[in-house]
């Protein structure tokens, strides 16, 4: 029975080192009363104590100042490490913001991997630093970007023709006035979220003419109109988030939303990636990926090779540069459009979700690449990926001269059911002004192909059963057996069919399409002799006898 | 005659001193009424002037403060009650009953209420700790026959104990309002909804649906939601601990009406003579009969019977108590200090766990459902509760009482079990993972074959006839009773390790979570 006594000793004092340990553990080893402890401001110590930023109408509450202590509210200077480095300047200040809005990760957490986030259970953790932009994206959605090639032009005609000397864009350029009387002209780097003057130019014309010398004669001369457009274009995507702009540029250049929504406006074959940034890596499969298991990693590897990293996966690889990978990447990480309260719904989202305004330019080529260029290509000379769908080389100039635009618009309108291409007239597909722009764009491409005479209808009337051997022999190779499709393109699509006029049939089989596998049977080639018009009627009427009329 | 001298009138002054200076001596006095516990009458009036003290009998037999008679778990679980209670009790003052507040709330606890994670965690593994050391209670009392005459509805009792403790730590889970909490809810609310699998094979589910109105009074609402949640609140902090609580206070009282834990009736012979160190038994004559006694029917209590062999309750068995309870309390600190209780991400019903898994203890249970809803959810566990309800009333015998796997065949018994139950719930388990149950080789069997057909029907008829053949063989039911109890065990345990290592996504059975299928 003493026993018992010396269990109830033992296990007592155990007790109480537990809960001493436990205490100290508790109140004194906290990390952020560590740090807080070296912080120092006009050399007296800091007070070490729990800080947090709270916005209630963000349903923000970040203690990450409690360790970032320079950012928290009225402690803009703490010297002491290397964390109290202060924000730069930014123009929502952290203190009302908070941090998590912009930077993702777990406000609510006071060590660093939890805050960080990169934990198991924490679905939305930091979006590293290099992506940082990628933050923006929660509240804001920047309106009218244009594809690669325009931005790409537009920046470099800004820069030619010297902007940067009077003006500061982007943290470059903008000289000071020797008299100290400042910069010469405006930091533009936010002038596409502030508006500017449309009449700019005229009005630097008129100084520049107006003023017997100094930067405005030295600095300023006429330029074209072409090159106006480009500045504009440059200026409306000043928005103090200049890589992210050139990565949505780049995002509307590889024809992602063909198959994917964003924010209500795509193609559905693949997923909506209206959120696609906030996919938890938790719930992502990092089987095929290397290193570390981030986000970003998850998606750059993705576009890498979709079919790896999600099994199964219709989307056909990226081929990029690491570059470019980089900047898409950065843009989904950017799709994370989150709840907002309506005073914080800044303009360019009102714009686009309550006006129905663009996130993209309007132009044929940015609608272009922006819509087709997934699969048939950046100059529209059609893909084909091997044991995978063929997509038509819609730019050739062979095929634009056989097709009106009413083939066209009614194409892009209707899509082809049963294929994978969708009609675009649909909700969250594309207006008619755009498709006009669009077809308009097409026939650029084609190098301004011959318009079609007006089609003269129907005109063949041949025997189908002719046809058959025909087709077997000559056609169902690459056309399928059925004109199901296989290389080359299904000729049994009824929606086809419909648009496609016999004439359109004849000349294809008759000329062929130059640069693809379709070669004209007008001519023999060294494996198949050529056909005769008859032949050729013959099978067109074989070939319309699928569309069962 | 000489009148008594008075004693000189004290100033009012001074007597005020006086009784200011006598004040803490008076306070100890009249709250202690009974004095230093040094003699044999005051260390018993220490316990019966005490109400929190006096559920206690004034001397307890030494066979009771033997370690192997009850292994302190009852105690054990009264432990952890307590600390699950104070640690709760400090927990609700952070905690908010609706859903994202509930979680946002937890994440506080966990970040910056000042050892919040702490309480948080010792709440957690105290109510783990509980279920356990309940569980275990159950089998000392069963494996000693201490359910036996005259404690059979003290058995029962307890019985209600371990439901309501299931019932707790069941309604505590929903409250961080987690994935975690919200699936093993979910998945808990569908076993209660289990028995229309019957209804629905019949076909009258439309008229008659215990099932989902089971479901629906755990609820509140068809789905899993802030009804929900402010119910189990309300069960978990309020109705269920007070439940507990009655029951606690039937359940010892009971001990004490009953004389104190079963021993043998030969525990007196069997005891080594007491050591010098142990206070002496009569230190003086007992001054009160035991006229109280007199009027006790039967064989409670110390009727006939001298005080021999017991010792004063004061300080022997409370130091026993006090050292299980620090043991207890050690136990759950330095598994808080270990591993902290989970948070995973907030609840969301839209992206569902893979394996959603029920808490632990009904991993057995939710094994079984994956086999026959009905039969898990509703069928087995009934058959067990009633089993083990009617174990006293069914085992009218009397050798062994008190004694470790005492009664017929015992530890034979005993072990003989132990492989019976092990060895079916594998091979049964083992079978239905190799190679599949009846739907897998005919796809358009009825669902009553199935729910009447299954491998937990079939683990339960095996171990039935077991025990119903060790029953004859032994010409005993504590025989059938041993090997029952003991294929029960051996069945929770596989079934429950099975449930919780080795099913993952889909329920499908994986040696390692390392082999789960990602997504």
């Amino acid at each position: 029975m003493q026993k018992n006594k010396y269990l109830l000793l033992g296990s007592s004092l155990a007790v109480l080192v537990l809960l001493l340990t436990a205490a100290v553990q508790e109140n004194w080893l906290n990390p952020w009363r560590q740090i807080q402890s070296v912080g120092r401001m006009d050399d007296a110590a800091i007070p070490v104590q729990l800080r947090q930023i709270t916005n209630a109408n963000l349903r923000v509450g970040d203690r990450c100042v409690s360790c970032h202590v320079s950012m928290a509210p009225g402690e803009q200077s703490v010297k002491g490490a290397p964390i109290f480095a202060p924000h730069k300047p930014v123009v929502h200040d952290p203190v009302e913001y908070g941090c998590t809005v912009c930077h993702g990760g777990q406000g609510s957490a006071t060590n660093k991997a939890d805050a960080h986030g990169d934990v198991h259970f924490w679905p939305e953790p930091m979006i590293p630093v290099r992506f940082a932009q990628a933050g923006c994206g929660t509240c804001h959605s920047a309106l009218g970007i244009p594809n690669r090639e325009a931005y790409q032009r537009a920046r470099l005609t800004f820069e030619r023709l010297d902007c940067m000397a009077c003006h500061r864009v982007d943290n470059r350029g903008g000289a000071i006035r020797p008299d100290g009387g400042g910069m010469e002209g405006p930091d533009l780097s936010r002038i596409g979220i502030t508006g500017y003057d449309k009449g700019w130019y005229g009005k630097h014309l008129d100084k520049s003419e107006k003023t017997p010398n100094g930067p405005w004669k030295t600095s300023f001369a006429k330029i074209d109109e072409q090159a106006q457009e480009s500045v504009a274009v440059f200026l409306s995507m000043r928005t103090a988030a200049p890589v992210l702009m050139e990565a949505k540029a780049t995002f509307h250049s590889f024809g992602c939303l063909g198959c994917h929504r964003v924010n209500g406006v795509g193609g559905d074959e693949g997923p909506d990636l209206s959120r696609a940034g906030l996919k938890d890596p938790g719930q992502a499969d990092f089987t095929h990926v290397a290193g570390s298991e981030k986000l970003d990693r998850w998606i750059a590897e993705h576009f890498r090779s979709p079919g790896a990293v999600v099994a199964a996966s219709q989307m056909p690889p990226v081929v990029a540069s690491q570059k470019e990978i980089d900047q898409l990447t950065l843009y989904v990480l950017s799709l994370r459009r989150g709840e907002l309260p309506g005073t914080y719904l800044p303009r360019d989202r009102m714009q686009a979700t309550r006006l129905g305004q663009r996130e993209f330019a309007s132009g044929g080529a940015t609608l272009f690449t922006t819509f087709c260029a997934g699969c048939h290509g950046h100059e529209g000379k059609g893909k084909h990926a091997p044991g995978g769908t063929t997509f038509p080389a819609i730019a050739s100039p062979d095929f634009l001269a056989l097709v009106s635009d009413q083939f066209l618009t009614e194409t892009i309108r209707k899509g082809r059911p049963g294929r994978r291409m969708p009609g675009w007239a649909k909700e969250g597909g594309l207006k008619p002004d755009e498709i006009t722009r669009v077809v308009a764009h097409l026939r650029e491409l084609g190098g301004g192909a011959p318009m079609p005479a007006a089609d003269d209808g129907w005109m063949v009337a041949s025997e189908p059963q002719t046809g058959t051997d025909l087709f077997a022999a000559n056609c169902s190779g690459c056309h399928g057996a059925k004109g199901e499709g296989g290389k080359g393109p299904a000729l049994n699509n009824r929606a086809f069919l419909e648009l496609a006029s016999d004439k359109y049939l004849m000349e294809t089989v008759r000329l062929g399409r130059r640069g693809t596998a379709m070669a004209g049977f007008q001519e023999p080639s060294p494996t198949r002799r050529a056909l005769a018009k008859p032949e050729i009627e013959s099978i067109v009427a074989y070939v319309r006898a699928w569309q069962g009329r | 005659m000489s009148t008594p001298t008075l004693p000189p009138p004290a100033s009012p002054l001074q007597e005020f001193k006086d009784n200011l200076r006598a004040a803490p001596r008076r306070i100890y006095e009249t709250a202690f009424r009974s004095g230093k516990p040094s003699t044999d009458r005051t260390r018993s009036t220490f316990i019966f002037s005490n109400v929190f003290l006096h559920l206690h009998s004034v001397r307890v037999h030494r066979w009771t403060l033997r370690w192997s008679t009850s292994m302190g778990l009852g105690i054990a679980s009264t432990a952890a009650f307590l600390i699950t209670l104070i640690t709760g009790i400090l927990l609700m003052f952070y905690y908010k009953p609706y859903p994202e507040a509930a979680y946002q709330s937890i994440k506080d606890i966990h970040f910056v209420v000042p050892t919040g994670r702490f309480m948080r965690n010792i709440h957690r593994w105290a109510a783990n700790v509980m279920v356990v050391t309940v569980i275990l209670h159950m089998a000392r009392a069963f494996y000693t026959a201490s359910y036996r005459k005259p404690r059979e509805f003290n058995w029962l009792i307890g019985m209600g104990l371990l439901a309501t403790t299931l019932g707790l730590s069941f309604t505590g889970y929903l409250l961080p309002w987690d994935q975690l909490a919200y699936w093993a809810i979910t998945i808990g609310a569908n076993i209660a909804q289990s028995p229309r699998e019957v209804t629905d094979a019949l076909g009258v589910t439309d008229w008659f649906d215990p099932g989902g109105m089971q479901r629906f009074l755990l609820l509140g609402s068809d789905n899993v939601g802030p009804e929900a949640l402010i119910r189990f609140y309300l069960l978990h902090v309020m109705i269920l601990p007070l439940v507990l609580f009655a029951l606690m206070s039937v359940h010892f009282w009971r001990i004490r009406k009953d004389g104190g834990l079963a021993r043998p009736e030969n525990a007196d012979q069997r005891l080594p003579d007491p050591s010098g160190a142990i206070y002496p038994v009569f230190t003086q004559a007992p001054a009160k009969t035991y006229s109280l006694a007199a009027i006790v029917r039967g064989r409670t209590a110390a009727v006939g019977k001298g005080p021999e062999n017991t010792v004063p309750s004061m300080p022997h068995l409370f130091y026993a108590e006090l050292g299980v309870f620090m043991l207890t309390t050690l136990v759950c600190l330095a598994l808080a200090l270990i591993s902290d209780a989970p948070l995973k991400e907030l609840a969301n019903p839209s992206v569902p766990e893979n394996p959603a898994k029920a808490p632990w203890y009904f991993l057995g249970l939710q094994e079984l459902v994956s086999f026959s809803a009905f039969i898990g959810g509703i069928g087995i566990p009934m058959l067990v509760l009633a089993g083990l309800g009617l174990i006293p009333y069914l085992d009218r015998e009397e050798s062994g009482t008190g004694e470790w796997f005492g009664g017929s065949g015992g530890r034979r018994v005993v072990r003989q079990a132990l492989w019976v139950g092990f060895g079916a719930a594998l091979a049964i388990e083992t079978f239905a993972i190799r190679f599949g149950w009846i739907r897998e080789w005919y796809l358009n069997t009825p669902q009553l074959i199935i729910t009447i057909l299954n491998p937990g029907t079939l683990l339960a008829a095996t171990y039935g006839l077991y025990s119903i053949w060790l029953v004859k063989r032994h010409r005993s039911t504590r025989a059938g009773a041993l090997g029952l109890f003991t294929c029960f065990l051996c069945g929770f345990l596989v079934l429950t390790v099975i449930g919780t290592y080795f099913r993952g996504p889909n329920w499908v059975f994986y040696w390692s979570p390392s082999d789960w299928p990602r997504h």
